[in-house]
């Protein structure tokens, strides 16, 4: 292994949090930054909804009146904020572990194989991803294929232009479940039947109201207490209260739960089941000189809310920083 | 080196590798086979390695597109030393034999292994009752390194067990492995020792069975001439004893579901945790894999045979799952499940080990009944089937002195031995560098790897247990559709003609549009 590089500050995750982060701490003057991402574009996950005809705005841009727009548009902003700034960015490159007292992190990269690299502060923006089923701890059944999570979808919908079914059936009734039943609509598929173990959506009432501009979903949750999976080869329906519900696929929506794993790893401290990082004042993680932001803080969060708190987590660095 | 054998899968899409596709039984050779094998689970695999080290002509062929894909993916991993075995059964002597022979094993075949040990522990005055009986019985099943605890001593072990245990034992040489790996490893020697291998191909019907040469006849209408069938078919065994008029038995199918959890629960438990088994199972255990997790399991649930309920995982099981596991280790609440599988035991009415030589005709072996302990014996059973072959149905063993009996280094799967953390090999090929599965942390370089390895996978979950990519926390949040690029691009199929487990189960449905 090479040598360790020093900068003053890393951030891990080029999301709208970490983005906020790199761009706030460049502006206040901190010289050696590096923003470390593993996918090969900055973005993070706005970058997967793709602009298309007809297509669903499903990111709304509070500081311009709320507008909704395209995911990819506002990853392009915020790619345009980075790029303004002089924050090295490392594409393709994943932080394996971390050593949380001596601020290391060793990441590997095609370039450079596997390195390390220390830092003053480190942030983390890693985000987070949809709970599984056995995590959901209510849905059980076969295990055929066409059951997909919500950025599945969107990596053959947007990234491959492929539509993977015509009925769909949605578990998970948030924000995220209602814009995939009006992705598929737009995109040609039937209306979705969404199902969540409650007696209401998850998703505000504007919001379902906003995305009927595409589809009409049927919601069914009232008493539900665990649900099955049909189809041996390819999902088939749901069994539910003793009814089958068809489909020909299946998306696991919402519900997002941190990627902290890191953090956990390096004996931060993380609330197990939750997986949220206990944070102190300033957004500081148990071990300092560490902070978290953006949707890595748990529970779900808009691009631009994550943008701006990557940029008052900043401010918290800055802090930090100075103190020491 | 003998002449490699020859690989085929049933798998018509115009898309699908010419050079791979079973078109025409002219592909296989026009001779009859000497032995043909209806069963690539973990003991067809063990036996065609077995075989491929004599002079022999041999096919190995199983309905399913990859190898191990049935009872032989779904198990608890452990390698078995028998201790608790039916003492003098046969069973009982292949499971202790294999056991001994596992370290060496699994070094020849590259399958990663650790004799992680395992703790008994009786937890209340009945349990406590019986744990002499159990210790006995080790020892006339010759596990004479089984040692006898005091409550404080097995605390002392593993501290995080639970505090009402009483007293328990400690078998040191029980272990786990990658049970994926080891039936792939079988196959793969044994087509480079010359054993053809015809992947994707059910048998459904067997004619002339009253000949010295019979014939098998395939879903996709195709004519097979071998001297000798071994039916090796788990629970498919049943079905096909019935095309040749073998002796009748009766499967139960016995399902068995885990909870899988996260890593972060491993270095609580340093050994498999067992309770006191019963006649029937051995009940709910807590099991380190050498993946790096901790699973829970098996239930024990029967079926009848046409069940199609019997893989599915339900949600009260699990849940009842977890409370029993809890009673060895409590802080089992406490840790993430990411996710749930089941395995289904061929239990055999008639008994485990369920074994029948020139059954319903000469020249038929059926096998059947290895219900819990076959992935341990399969190295031994094999060898145990070979002298039943030579012995009751004639068949001739001369060594193929150019046969090998192990595979190269480079075999190590990827997520055992870290390819990234090379440098020099990262420099020389970056594609190691390039973290696709994050969570399991799985790089393109060794997908690519895998895709040109011998058997040549071409669906995910084949991918999937030989990778890891998709097996992490995220269960393929982030890698599957990256996953399914990296088959499609290196393959050359259409991303929607991936499947998950061959044809029938594509990505996309058929019918939609590009849109
Ligand atoms: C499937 C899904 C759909 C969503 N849909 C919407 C929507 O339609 N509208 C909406 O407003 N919000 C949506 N959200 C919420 C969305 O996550 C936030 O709006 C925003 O993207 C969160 O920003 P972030 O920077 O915290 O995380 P992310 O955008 O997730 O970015 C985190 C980045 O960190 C990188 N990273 C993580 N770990 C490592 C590591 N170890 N090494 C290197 N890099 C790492 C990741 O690759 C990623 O690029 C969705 C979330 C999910 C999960
Ligand atoms: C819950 C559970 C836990 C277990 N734990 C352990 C353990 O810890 N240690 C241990 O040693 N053992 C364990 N076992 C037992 C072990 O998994 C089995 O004994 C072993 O996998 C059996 O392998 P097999 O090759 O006989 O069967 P299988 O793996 O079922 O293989 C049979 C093959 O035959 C094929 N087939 C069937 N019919 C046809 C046909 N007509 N034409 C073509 N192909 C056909 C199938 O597709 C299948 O691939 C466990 C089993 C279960 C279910």
């Amino acid at each position: 292994m090479n040598s360790t590089k020093h900068f003053n500050i890393l951030i891990i995750g080029a999301g709208p949090a970490g983005i906020g982060a790199a761009v706030a701490l460049s502006k206040r003057g901190i010289k050696s930054i590096a923003i470390i991402e593993r996918s090969d574009k900055v973005g993070g996950i706005p970058s997967f909804y793709k602009k298309k005809k007809g297509g669903v705005r499903t990111f709304i841009r509070w500081s311009r009146g709320g507008i909704p727009v395209f995911g990819e548009d506002y990853a392009q902003w915020l790619e345009k904020q980075l790029l303004k700034t002089k924050v090295q960015i490392e594409l393709q490159t994943q932080v394996l572990n971390i050593d949380a007292k001596k601020k290391i992190l060793t990441l590997v990269s095609p370039k450079e194989g596997e390195v390390n690299y220390s830092a003053d502060a480190i942030v983390m923006a890693c985000g987070s991803r949809e709970e599984t089923l056995a995590e959901r701890g209510w849905l059980g059944g076969s295990r055929p294929v066409r059951v997909f999570f919500t950025k599945q979808l969107l990596c053959l919908l947007d990234g491959n232009h492929l539509l993977p079914m015509n009925n769909p059936l949605i578990i998970g009734s948030d924000l995220i479940g209602y814009a995939a039943a009006a992705k598929l609509k737009a995109a040609g598929a039937s209306n979705a039947v969404i199902v969540d173990n409650r007696s209401g959506p998850k998703c505000g009432f504007f919001e379902r109201l906003y995305f009927r501009l595409w589809s009409n979903p049927k919601y069914q949750g009232l008493s539900i207490k665990s649900i099955e999976i049909t189809g041996n080869k390819t999902a088939s329906g749901v069994k539910l209260n003793g009814k089958n519900i068809p489909c020909d696929g299946i998306v696991i929506c919402g519900e997002l739960i941190p990627n902290s794993e890191l953090a956990l790893n390096g004996n931060i401290k993380v609330e197990l089941h939750s997986r949220k990082p206990v944070v102190a004042e300033d957004y500081q993680l148990s071990e300092p000189g560490w902070f978290a932001a953006g949707n890595m803080l748990g529970g779900f969060h808009g691009a631009e809310w994550c943008y701006f708190n990557g940029r008052r987590v900043a401010r918290g660095v800055v802090n930090y920083l100075s103190q020491t | 080196m003998s002449c490699p054998g020859k690989l085929f899968y049933n798998w018509s899409d115009k898309d699908f590798d010419e050079s791979l596709k079973f078109i025409d039984t002219e592909q296989l050779g026009n001779d009859p086979y000497d032995v043909t094998i209806i069963g690539a689970g973990v003991v067809g695999c063990a036996l065609a390695y077995k075989l491929s080290l004599h002079k022999l002509r041999v096919l190995l062929l199983d309905k399913n597109y990859d190898v191990g894909e049935a009872t032989s993916k779904g198990n608890s991993a452990i390698i078995h030393t028998g201790f608790d075995a039916a003492v003098g059964t046969l069973e009982s002597e292949l499971v202790t034999k294999a056991s001994r022979g596992w370290p060496e094993l699994a070094k020849k075949l590259k399958i990663p292994y650790e004799e992680c040990g395992a703790l008994l522990i009786a937890i209340n005055d009945e349990q406590n009752s019986h744990l002499d009986n159990v210790y006995e019985k080790a020892l006339k099943n010759g596990v004479t390194d089984v040692q006898l605890l005091s409550a404080e001593q097995a605390l002392e072990l593993e501290p995080q067990i639970t505090k009402n245990v009483l007293r328990g034992i400690l078998i040191p040489r029980e272990s786990i492995a990658d049970p994926f790996s080891t039936s792939i490893a079988f196959a793969e020697v044994a087509l480079t020792n010359g054993v053809n291998i015809l992947l994707g191909t059910e048998i459904i019907g067997v004619e002339n069975a009253n000949d010295k040469i019979k014939t098998l006849v395939t879903g996709c209408g195709k004519r097979i001439d071998t001297e000798i069938i071994i039916n090796v078919a788990g629970l498919g065994s049943r079905k096909l004893a019935d095309l040749y008029e073998g002796e009748s038995f009766d499967i139960n199918p016995r399902r068995g579901q885990f909870l899988i959890f996260d890593k972060y629960s491993r270095s609580a438990i340093n050994r498999i945790l067992l309770p006191i088994p019963t006649a029937n199972t051995k009940g709910v255990l807590v099991i380190p894999t050498i993946f790096g997790n901790l699973i829970a399991g098996p239930t024990a649930e029967d079926f009848t045979i046409n069940d199609n309920a019997v893989a599915d995982t339900t949600v009260e099981q699990l849940q009842a799952l977890l409370n029993g596991a809890s009673k060895l280790y409590p802080g089992l609440y406490e840790q993430p499940v990411i996710s749930t599988f089941s395995g289904v035991r061929c239990n055999c009415s008639q008994g485990s080990y369920w074994i029948r030589c020139n059954d319903g005709h000469q020249g038929i072996i059926t096998v059947s009944g290895i219900r819990s302990t076959g992935f341990t014996s399969s190295p031994a059973l094999a060898e145990y089937l070979i002298s039943e072959l030579h012995e009751k149905l004639g068949l001739n063993l001369e060594a193929n002195p150019e046969a090998i009996d192990s595979r190269s280094e480079s075999s190590w799967p990827g997520w055992w031995k870290r390819p990234y953390s090379n440098n020099e090999l990262v420099k020389e090929f970056p594609e190691y560098g390039r973290v696709v599965c994050y969570c399991e942390q799985i790089s393109h370089g060794e997908i690519i790897q895998q895709l040109d390895s011998p058997l040549k996978p071409r669906t995910l979950d084949a991918l999937k247990r030989r990778t890891r990519a998709q097996m992490g926390r995220c269960q393929g949040f982030d890698c599957m559709v990256n996953v399914a690029e990296i088959v499609s691009n290196h393959c050359n199929i259409p991303l929607n003609k991936i499947t998950k487990r061959g044809p029938g189960s594509e990505i996309i449905s058929t019918n939609t549009l590009q849109y």
